[in-house]
């Protein structure tokens, strides 16, 4: 127990720098990631057979292979085709892509959950296909989704733990070198762990509450 | 190239179908401490499962490679990754057993009381059935997950795809085409079940087709 | 209540919808077989028969809603053709001359009820955030829903909710109003508010098609019974007279299981 404090407050400040790193890692992927899955959700069902085949490709790759794999296919890959972008860059890439790929899914389920009545009632009304999608279609798929969006979120962050192979010095890689240099694997690992689940956890209980009050409201 | 990922093969199966089994072995006490009206046993079982799911499984993996030694024994890379994977998978499908029991209407369970069965009846003959043909869709979802999980395993050294993958794009600088072949193996497993879980799903509800 | 004013285009004696020789089905199930109707100005038209006759079917394919598989619709001018792809803007001016008002009122949940009858005007007429909102209001007050306006609408009751559809519907200035069943989702109590606000409606001179099943409604403000069954109308003419003495068997059918529940 001691040892759990020692090693906490010794490498404490490594540690949280480290979560600084992944949650910024996380952000970022998210930032860039949901835009891109909107586009996607869209882009699986489209007509136009160029932009759907490239969506379906980008989303059933996304889903189906492990982040690691997208993770270690930037790190690697990407030199090979004589791009270098700094490990923060190759993750982040990698990890857009598997959340371009899950909110996808995840958003096209919200839209096609929209009560059909009300997209009949603006076009009875005489809106156009494009306000439809823009006034009400979007803003209540998203609305439906958001709540396995956040879900999503949560696993996104822990996926930044992997990051650690492709030399991100996110919370993980640190964790690691601490225990490596002291030998303190176990305290290390356990404060790491704790504090991913300092984040995870009410993220999770949030996301529960949000499904809560918007099936309320809906 | 494809000979890395085929040596890779059989221990992503194995570390897979293991962490299953013991995922879902482990999870019916947790579903019983969810469902328990004792206020203890239910914090616990909440606790356990929240932990469990808020912890990535990479820093479980490590704390039982690196972190347990009892005297002298320390778990093998294989051991800390079955073990690890299948506690952490025991949370997620504690909470979709949950899930698909609740789901289960009322009226099933008044009527099994009214008729007078023993728990163990109502548990075997009504919910059990019910609960299995329930879970099916979130169950297999869950298993092809846990087959892209096992690849956290190649962390703590397990040489399954992505370890082979990896080592091989170190040795041999054909970083893309590798990870694409991976990535194409996993879709590739993945279908099956997918496959499986549809079969299992129509077969189903035919037999309560009303 | 006030009365309801909204602009009177009155050039009596004109048609209004003409629908022509309306044909659907859905594989081998024959909705609507050889449809044919002509709403005049100012009048209003009441749709009665039993479920299934291909009354809602008829309403929702005059503002294609449903596509027919042939036959004619003219509503104000504006004529589709079935078969052929419509143009989009004579199928625009079409459904902005048409307003509908459905069963389960469609209202936009995630909107105050302010936005709900603004949002359309702005966006289908063009008009400016201010000018819809007055407009709006003037609707909302003459319901006596004005308090209602910055509430959404899962605040209201049922009936509140449909006298909005109806507000949001008016609002875009339709020549005809076109309304689905408008009182079957509503306690009998709470449907009368809204048969209230029809009436009203009627006595200004909006020209009205409804699909209902509240006879005495048909009976005492319908201009014009149709009495459709199995895909086709079977009757047409005064309300009062079908009421009384229905020619068709079918029609006596029916009007026995309504009028004797």
């Amino acid at each position: 127990m001691n040892n759990l404090v020692d090693v906490a407050i010794q490498f404490g400040p490594t540690l949280f720098d480290g979560l600084k790193v992944s949650l910024t890692l996380t952000l970022l992927s998210l930032a860039f990631g949901l835009p891109v899955g909107l586009v996607f959700a869209f882009g699986v069902t489209a007509a136009n057979k160029t932009f759907r085949y490239v969506s379906v490709f980008f989303v059933e790759v996304g889903r189906g292979a492990p982040a690691l794999v997208l993770l270690q296919l930037m790190y690697y890959g990407l030199p090979n085709a004589d791009i270098t972008l700094s490990s923060l860059a190759s993750a982040c890439l990698a990890l857009t892509w598997t959340t371009a790929a899950y909110s996808a899914e995840l958003i096209r389920g919200g839209i096609q959950s929209v009560p059909p009545g009300e997209v009949e009632g603006s076009h009875a009304l005489g809106m156009s296909y494009r306000d439809c999608l823009r006034f009400v279609v979007i803003p209540q798929g998203l609305r439906i989704a958001l709540p396995s969006l956040m879900g999503f979120a949560v696993l996104l962050f822990q996926a930044t733990s992997l990051a650690y192979s492709v030399a991100v010095p996110e919370l993980m890689s640190q964790a690691y070198s601490i225990g490596s240099s002291t030998f303190q694997y176990l305290p290390v690992f356990i404060i790491a762990g704790l504090l991913y689940a300092a984040i995870s956890i009410p993220a999770t209980w949030l996301s529960v509450y949000a499904e809560r009050m918007l099936s309320r409201h809906l | 190239m494809l000979r890395a990922i085929a040596i890779g093969l059989p221990l992503t199966v194995l570390v897979t179908i293991l962490a299953l089994m013991i995922g879902t072995v482990v999870a019916l006490p947790i579903v019983a401490g969810l469902r328990s009206k004792n206020r203890i046993l239910w914090l616990m079982s909440r606790a356990l499962v929240d932990l469990l799911r808020g912890v990535p499984p990479v820093v479980w993996l490590f704390i039982l490679y690196y972190g347990v030694s009892i005297g002298a024994i320390r778990l093998t890379a294989l051991q800390a990754g079955v073990l690890g994977l299948g506690v952490v998978a025991a949370a997620y499908l504690a909470e979709i057993f949950r899930g698909a029991i609740s789901s289960i209407p009322k009226g099933q369970w008044e009527a099994s009381s009214a008729l007078g069965f023993h728990r163990a009846t109502v548990w075997s003959r009504v919910i059990g059935p019910q609960t299995a043909r329930a879970v099916v869709p979130a169950y297999t979802t869950f298993a092809i997950g846990l087959l892209k999980d096992s690849s956290i395993a190649s962390s703590i050294g397990v040489a399954e795809i992505v370890f082979m993958s990896s080592q091989y794009a170190r040795q041999s600088g054909e970083g893309i085409m590798v990870f694409f072949v991976a990535a194409g193996v996993y879709i590739l497993l993945s279908v099956p079940l997918g496959l499986l879980s549809r079969h299992l799903d129509v077969k189903m509800r035919k037999a309560v087709a009303r | 209540m006030e009365q309801l004013m909204i602009e009177p285009n009155i050039r009596t004696g004109t048609t209004v919808v003409q629908v022509k020789n309306l044909a659907k089905a859905y594989g081998s199930n024959v909705v609507l077989r050889d449809v044919s109707l002509s709403v005049q100005e100012g009048s209003v038209t009441a749709m009665i028969g039993p479920s299934g006759a291909g009354k809602s079917t008829v309403l929702r394919c005059m503002n294609l809603l449903e596509q027919p598989d042939s036959g004619e619709i003219e509503i104000d001018g504006h004529r589709i053709v079935a078969g052929r792809k419509p143009n989009a803007k004579n199928l625009a001016a079409l459904r902005r001359s048409a307003g509908m008002v459905f069963q389960h009122f469609n209202l936009f949940p995630h909107m105050t009820v302010l936005r709900n009858v603004s949002l359309p005007q702005e966006r289908v007429l063009g008009c400016s955030r201010d000018e819809a909102n007055e407009k709006s209001m003037e609707l909302l007050k003459r319901m006596g829903l004005a308090e209602k306006a910055d509430q959404y609408p899962s605040r209201c009751s049922g009936g509140q909710q449909q006298r909005i559809a109806i507000a949001r519907a008016l609002a875009l200035g339709p020549r005809v109003m076109l309304f689905d069943e408008p009182t079957s989702a509503l306690d009998p109590e709470v449907g009368v508010e809204v048969l209230e606000v029809m009436k009203e409606l009627a006595s200004t001179g909006m020209t009205m098609v409804v699909v209902t099943h509240e006879m005495a409604f048909a009976g005492s403000v319908a201009d014009e019974l149709v009495v459709m069954a199995d895909g086709g109308i079977i009757e047409k003419g005064e309300p009062g007279q079908i009421l009384q003495d229905p020619q068709h068997d079918r029609t006596r059918r029916f009007l026995r299981a309504v009028l004797e529940r």
